[in-house]
Formats: C-alpha cells, structure tokens, sequence
C-alpha cells in the first residue's frame, strides 16, 4: 500500500502555513508541515494538538518515587543490616534515594513518551525534502489520485510554492 | 559585535555548521595529539603505576585520608554545573541569548561528569571492585547502604549524567537531521543513525518542545540536588569545619559559579578555533560576566558566614579549624582563594571588560584555579585539623596527584575534541529562531535577540 | 492477624532506633587511666595478635601509621613546670557509629555482639568511614604489606592479612569472641562467662588497666567499673555512644599537696 503525497516548498513560514490552512478547507487530509524551525501558528491552523508527553512524565514520576522508596526501604528490609544505631527504615536518606529515582524515571518516561508520540525512530520511508532542514518550509498532503495531485498543486502554487513534487511513502 | 558584511541567511549557519564538523585543519589534529598524550601519560600512566602500588603512590596519610583526588571530584562536578543547568535555566525563562553556546555548554557539562567519574574510580582504595556501589544484591542477598552519603552520590550522579545525556541529545536530534543530508560516508550513516528519522513536521517539533521544557523542568532540581548531596559526603561527618548546615548552598553556588566561568573559557576557545565569531558574540560575554560577578557575592558572602558562624560557636574545635584556615599551614592558599575568586571577580563591575574577550577568558581561568583550591582546603584543612590534636596533621599532594590532576584537564579536553568534530556544536535551529525569518524584515542580529534577561 | 495489622507491626519494629539493642552481647572496655604506665605494651601485643603490618621509616614519616590501638600523648603547661598525660585510643566501638551509615557497600555494620565490625572482603576503599569517625581510629592500607621471612612465621592464622586499599580497625580481637562463644556452646553453656575473653591488649596490660567484659551481666568486672564516678567517654558530645569507657586520672590539686 502506497500512499501518495504532494508536496509543496515554500519560502517562508506564513505562506507554507496558509497554504496548508486552504488545503484543509478544500477538503484535503490535515496537511503536515516540514520546518527546519519550530513553527509558530499551527495550531490555529490545523486544530489543537494535544500531547501525551505530560502523562508520561507524571507517571514516571510516580513509579521511579515508588520505585525508589522500595529499593531503599525493601532492600534494607531483605537484609537485615544493623547501622550506626539507626533504624532499618531510615526515612530522611531513603527520600533522597526516592527523589532521585523520581527524577530519573520522570526523565526516562518523558523521553519514552516523546518517541511514542513523535513516531520516531522511523521504521518506513517517509516523504522528506531535505530542503526543508535548511531554509524551505514544505507542506504535504495525502492525494487520492492524479486529478487530486493537480487539485492540491494548484492550491499550494496559488499560495506562493516555489516548487511542487509529487512524492510517495509507505503507508503505515 | 564582529561587522557583518552580508546578512547571515539560513542556508549560512547550516553550511558554517557542516563546515565545522567536516573540515578539519591541522591545529585540529594537532591539539587533539597533545590532549591525548597528555591523557595518557600524566593521566593513566601514573594511575595504573598506583594501581599497582595502592593509594600510597598519592600523598594521602592518616588524619588527611581523602585528598586531590576528591577534590578533583567536587571540582569536576561543580564544572558540569553550569552547562545543563544553566541551559535548563535559560530555556525556562526563554532567554534567546542561550541558544548560541547552550550546545557547547551542555556537552561540557556531560564530560566533566565523565571525568568527576572517572576521579572517584582514582580515588577508591580497590576500584576494581567500584560495580558493588551499584544497586544490585551480591551472592549473599547483600545490598548497598542506601544510607550512606557516598550512595546518594552514586544514584544522583548516574541519574544527573543520564538526564544530561538524554538532554543534549534531544535537543540535537534535528541539527542531527541538518547535518544529515549534508555529508557523506561514515559521517551520513552515523547521522541516520543520531537523527531517528527526524523530518522536522509540525507534530514532530510540537513534540520536541513539549519534552524538552519536561526535561528542562525535571533537570534544574536534580541539578541542585546533585551538588547538595556531594555537600552532604562532608556536611554529614563530624568534622568540626565540614558539618555544617550552609554547606548544601555554598556548593551549589560554588558550583554554578566555577561552572559558569568554564562556560566562558569554552566559549572563547569555540569562539577563536572554530570560527563561530558570528554566532557567540561580546554580548553572550556581557551576559556571562553579569551572572558571575552575582555568583561571585553570593560565594563571598557564604565564605563570610562560614567564618562568622565558626568564630561565633566559640567551641574549641571549631575555633582551631578556623585559625588553621586562615593562618595555618594552607593559610597562602585560602588568601590566594579569596584574591581569586572574591576580589578578582570585582573587575567585571566594568561594562568595557565584561565585552573584551582576552580579560575574560583570563578571569575565566583564574576564577576556576581559585575555585579549584576551595575545594582543596575544604578536603584538605579540616580534615588536618579535627578532634584529637594527636592526629593533626598535614597532606601534601604527590607528583602521581599533579600529574593526574593535569591528566584529568587533558582527558576532558579530548573528549571535547571529539565532541565538536561530532555534535553540531551551536545549535543549528535555535539560532535560526533568532535570526530574521524568510520574508519577514531585518530586524535583529544573529543570537542577540532578547537581550539579558 | 491481618495483613494491615501485620504490616503495621512490622512496620514499626523497623522504624525503632536501635532496632538491635537486643545483642547477644555488649562488649565494653573500660580504661583507668590512673592505672595507666603508657607502655606501649598493648600497642605490640596488637600488633601481633591481629596481624598489623610493620609499615616502616618512610611510611611513619608520611604519617601514614598503623596501630589499632595507639597512646596519645598530650603535654600540659610550659616548661619547666610541664606535665605528660596520656591515653590509650583504640577503636571505640561505638553503638552510634558514623562510620557505620557512611559506607556505601556496608563494609562496616553492628553485629550481634554490639561490635563495629569491618568486612575486609567487602571494602572498596572510600575512607569516608575514617573522615567520619572523629576519633581517628581507621586504618587504611596504602599498598600490600609484606612480612620478610621469617617474620611470616608469626602471622596468627586466625586473623587474616589485608590488602591494599582496605580500611581496617580494632575489633575487640573478635576471633578470640568468637572462639570463646564457639567454647560456651560446646560445653552447653548458653552465654561466655567473665574474664573467659580477653583482648591482646587486655591481657598484655602490665598494670591492669584495661578491662573487658560485657556490660549486659551486672557482676561483670567491667560493669562494675561503669559506675565509678571517674568514668567517662571521649567526645561523648558527639553522640556516638562509644563503647570504651575511660576512668579518669585523679590529681591532687596543687594547692592542696
């Protein structure tokens, strides 16, 4: 299966970004942009996008806290090991360990996090211009056929592309 | 401000970017030879000959049992103070003026890390034995005290070097991506590899965004914490000059403030040897001197209170170890210290040293040796003067500890070497954030935008 | 029982300090200054019970000793009305020890006897446990001592040798503890009677200064001398709980003779 996509190169940021607000309002898939900077504006144009990431970093937070204290506190536990006349469970120094460990899992997940929902490391071909790392602003979306293809090209010339290719990717 | 002869584009910094990564002089190779020379014969040679012969190759004896070698630790920790946390710092306030030297800063912050490592292997009595301080039970079901000070070390500081590690690299993924689709050979696989596929789409930077500010959060506590808990390895004992409840703070700041001064001497070195003038500007160096001449009386002022609260104890202990800091044996170095890192810093008050670029690189440099003692008398002065006046005593350091302390400064170096040849070393997409954008006006100048803020 | 009730339970047996006051023992030493020659004689019967390396010219000059326990010596006034005061120091066998919390790999820890006890085998070489103890009593191996033959001859077979980059100390002579509770069981007896143990040093000391016994038996000699109104213990201010107990010389004022 093979999806096919028109992609259009722009010079700067805010005609790439109308060019792909008209796309959406011709009825095309929700475009995607291809920045070689953050782009400010999107989602006023394409819709909210919400991220997962906030959860996964909470939720690291919680295990790696839990996770913590049990390391410290259970291991002291298994093995009975008496230290300087404190007691087995030493609440001030195991809350170190249990802010660390907060910290390391909350880093951990933040990044598990980012590759789910950013979709990387790629696994298959992806539309690409490698333009758009420099200093192009691209915008592609999915076509159904060739008289889709002309339809979108027409758009995003009219919007000011510079150039417009026809690219395909595997589809997921 | 170097004069601009053309406007940079965006196309500019991607090719000056490539440009410092591929193309590789001979003062390059040159420099690299004599870090990694240095690296091995001040640094391992005179560490395996003490592994041979055990700590007694150092100058370590009975009252003085922790010496060069710890405070080499704290010094190389507090150097990786800046670098991320600085950046966490700057990122959170969205202060633009960070996003030329963030990349350099960050890495140094990784490396010295490795090194401080590195030092603690040094220092240990049988480093082939340093895995049991893992947590991991051994055949007995025995786990590592999870007690000791030495242990929120180990956790702290593997958590710090990961969430450093996890941090420089997130935010070089699309630089990663740039440099990509402009090289060739080893080089593109390696980058194929580093840029996961990165295509720089809208959710992709949304994403981005989203876990790096994460990250930048959960960073700026740890970081604290981290030197905290090296303050406490001490701060915890009872010796008379080191429990002390100021401690946390003093070597917080102690560190960002060392930190923030290597920060500058790397800045000038990247700034002169790779030919970033256009991108790390006097105004990063305005900036820089602003936050250390800060630093600096903050740090004056706990060496103030540290004094004060042990002449005002007024219990004999106390009382001796503070004499002995001041007039004792090390008395020139606590001077020297205080000249270095108190009063020398004061010069920055002026608006036309804070942008020359030789004075402070200079100050840089002294500020580090100045800091570099502090940690030294904190190891090495109490611990000479502590309870029982039978076991007073004093350390001197032996040629293995210079030599490695020497080594130590090439190892770092060549591990920055080989940095820059492989990570973009400013950060591609963030200074063109701050240029001007295609099709807008000329507005501002490459990595000044936003000023100090 | 339920399991929360359990758990509670538990809980707060865990959470008590001094979990381990119930030791089987609680070896004590007590010190009587008055007593005390300052011999030195304890100091050379430790270093051929436990094994202790003779470390040498140089080594001493670099002020790296080796002396389990050890006489400070101490000068008081100005010459020539001056007066020498000394006292045995040895490991104090604390009951809130700092070196204990200190160590990373939990090379030292209580054992049931109420001993600081070091693991040799487990010791990776920090000497954090010597910064924390304030009485400077650890010893650290700077490198791998040897014994020239025939001086290996005399090693005591029941003490190990130690490498280098280990930290080690007095232990009451545990293997002679040991040795005397291995006794007490054979012959049915559940607990060492008094005066069945004794340190090397204890049993050098010329003038019987020294006395070592358990403190939780209320006849024992050394119990006995825990409640002389001389007895103190060094830096107690610091909380350690120190095990060695010391009797204070008693000086007839000047003014008074």
């Amino acid at each position: 299966m093979v999806s096919h996509q028109a992609v259009g190169l722009f010079p700067a940021p805010d005609a790439a970004l109308a060019a792909a607000g008209k796309l959406k309002g011709a009825g095309f898939a929700t475009p995607s942009l291809m920045s070689p900077i953050p782009m400010e504006g999107v989602e006023e144009v394409l819709g909210e996008k919400k991220s997962v990431i906030k959860r996964f970093t909470l939720m690291g937070g919680i295990i790696g806290g839990i996770c913590g204290f049990l390391l410290a506190a259970g291991t002291a536990v298994v093995y009975l090991h008496p230290v300087g006349g404190r007691p087995i469970i030493t609440i001030p120094p195991f809350l170190i360990i249990t802010y660390e460990m907060t910290i390391l899992f909350g880093i951990l997940f933040t990044v598990l996090g980012f590759f789910i929902s950013a979709r990387l490391p790629a696994i298959r071909e992806r539309v690409y211009v490698p333009e758009a790392a420099v200093d192009k602003f691209a915008v592609a979306v999915e076509v159904d056929d060739d008289a889709h293809f002309q339809k979108a090209e027409s758009i995003l010339r009219e919007a000011g592309a510079e150039e417009v290719r026809a690219m395909k990717e595997e589809a997921a | 401000m170097p004069d601009n002869p053309r406007k940079l584009q965006f196309a500019d910094v991607n090719d000056d970017v490539v440009r410092s990564l591929t193309q590789t002089g001979s003062a390059y190779y040159i420099t690299l030879t004599v870090a990694i020379t240095v690296t091995l014969v001040c640094f391992f040679f005179p560490w395996f000959y003490q592994l041979n012969y055990g700590i007694g190759a150092a100058g370590m004896n009975q009252p003085t049992v922790w010496g060069t070698y710890l405070a080499s630790f704290i010094f190389w920790i507090g150097l990786s103070h800046s670098g991320t946390l600085l950046s966490c710092v700057l990122h959170i306030t969205q202060s633009s003026w960070r996003k030329a030297m963030y990349r350099s800063a960050e890495a140094m912050t990784l490396f010295s890390l490795m090194v401080a490592g590195t030092m603690v292997m040094v220092h240990v009595g049988r480093p082939w034995f340093i895995h049991w301080t893992l947590p991991y039970p051994n055949q007995m079901g025995l786990w590592p005290n999870f007690r000791s000070p030495l242990m929120f070390d180990v956790m702290a500081i593997t958590t710090y070097l990961t969430g450093s590690s996890i941090f420089i690299y997130m935010g070089t993924i699309p630089d990663f991506a740039a440099v990509r689709d402009r090289t060739t050979g080893w080089r593109h696989h390696m980058y194929v590899m580093l840029s996961l596929g990165w295509r720089g789409t809208d959710t992709e930077w949304h994403r981005l965004g989203w876990a790096y500010t994460f990250l930048a959060v959960l960073i700026i506590p740890l970081a604290v914490s981290v030197h905290s808990i090296v303050s406490w390895d001490f701060a915890l004992s009872l010796v008379p000059a080191l429990h002390q409840t100021i401690f946390a703070p003093y070597f917080v700041v102690g560190a960002i403030y060392s930190g923030t001064a290597g920060i500058v001497t790397v800045m000038f070195v990247l700034r002169k040897y790779m030919n970033f003038e256009h991108y790390i500007t006097d105004l990063h160096f305005d900036n820089l001197g602003k936050l250390l001449i800060v630093l600096s009386l903050i740090w004056t002022y706990i060496n103030a209170l540290e004094l004060f609260t042990a002449w005002y104890s007024g219990t004999s202990t106390e009382y001796e170890a503070l004499k002995y800091k001041l007039f004792g044996y090390y008395a020139w170095l606590y001077w020297e210290m205080i000249l270095f890192c108190a009063v020398a810093p004061l010069l920055m008050i002026s608006k036309r040293f804070r942008t020359s670029f030789v004075p402070m690189l200079i100050l840089s440099i002294v500020i580090n040796i100045g800091m570099y003692t502090e940690r030294f008398l904190i190891v090495g002065t109490s611990l000479s003067r502590q309870y029982l006046p039978d076991s007073w005593g004093v350390y001197v350091p032996s040629s293995v500890e210079i030599s490695i302390m020497v080594g130590t400064l090439g190892m770092f170096s060549t591990l920055f070497l080989i940095f820059v040849k492989i990570f973009p070393s400013i950060s591609i997409y963030e200074i063109k954030e701050t240029m001007d954008q295609p099709g807008e006006a000329a507005t501002s100048t490459p990595g000044t935008e936003g000023g100090a803020d | 029982m339920s399991f929360i009730d359990q758990f509670a339970e538990q809980w707060q047996a865990y959470r008590k300090p001094g979990y381990y006051d119930k030791f089987d023992y609680a070896w004590t030493m007590t010190i009587d200054l008055d007593r005390c020659t300052g011999c030195e004689a304890c100091v050379t019967a430790c270093q051929a019970e436990n094994n202790l390396p003779i470390v040498g010219e140089e080594e001493i000059a670099k002020g790296r000793t080796m002396h389990w326990i050890r006489i400070e010596r101490y000068w008081e006034g100005e010459y020539p009305d001056i007066k020498l005061r000394f006292i045995p120091m040895l490991c104090q066998q604390c009951d809130a020890a700092p070196c204990e919390t200190v160590c990373p790999v939990s090379a030292t820890y209580h054992n049931q006897d109420g001993l600081n006890a070091q693991v040799y085998n487990r010791c990776i070489g920090t000497r954090a446990c010597a910064v924390y103890c304030p009485y400077e009593v650890r010893y650290f191996n700077y490198q791998t001592h040897h014994w020239d033959t025939p001086l290996d001859q005399q090693l005591n077979p029941d003490v190990t040798v130690r490498e280098k980059g280990v930290m080690e100390k007095c232990t009451f002579c545990i293997q002679r503890i040991r040795l005397a509770k291995d006794t007490a069981k054979d012959d049915g007896r559940r607990r060492v009677r008094d005066g069945e143990v004794q340190p090397a040093c204890v049993q050098t000391c010329p003038t019987e200064a020294l006395v070592f016994g358990d403190r939780q038996d209320p006849d024992s000699a050394v119990a006995k001398q825990l409640n002389d109104p001389r007895a103190y213990r060094v830096l107690e201010e610091l909380n350690t709980a120190p095990s060695v107990v010391y009797l204070k010389k008693v000086e007839v004022d000047a003014g008074a003779r």
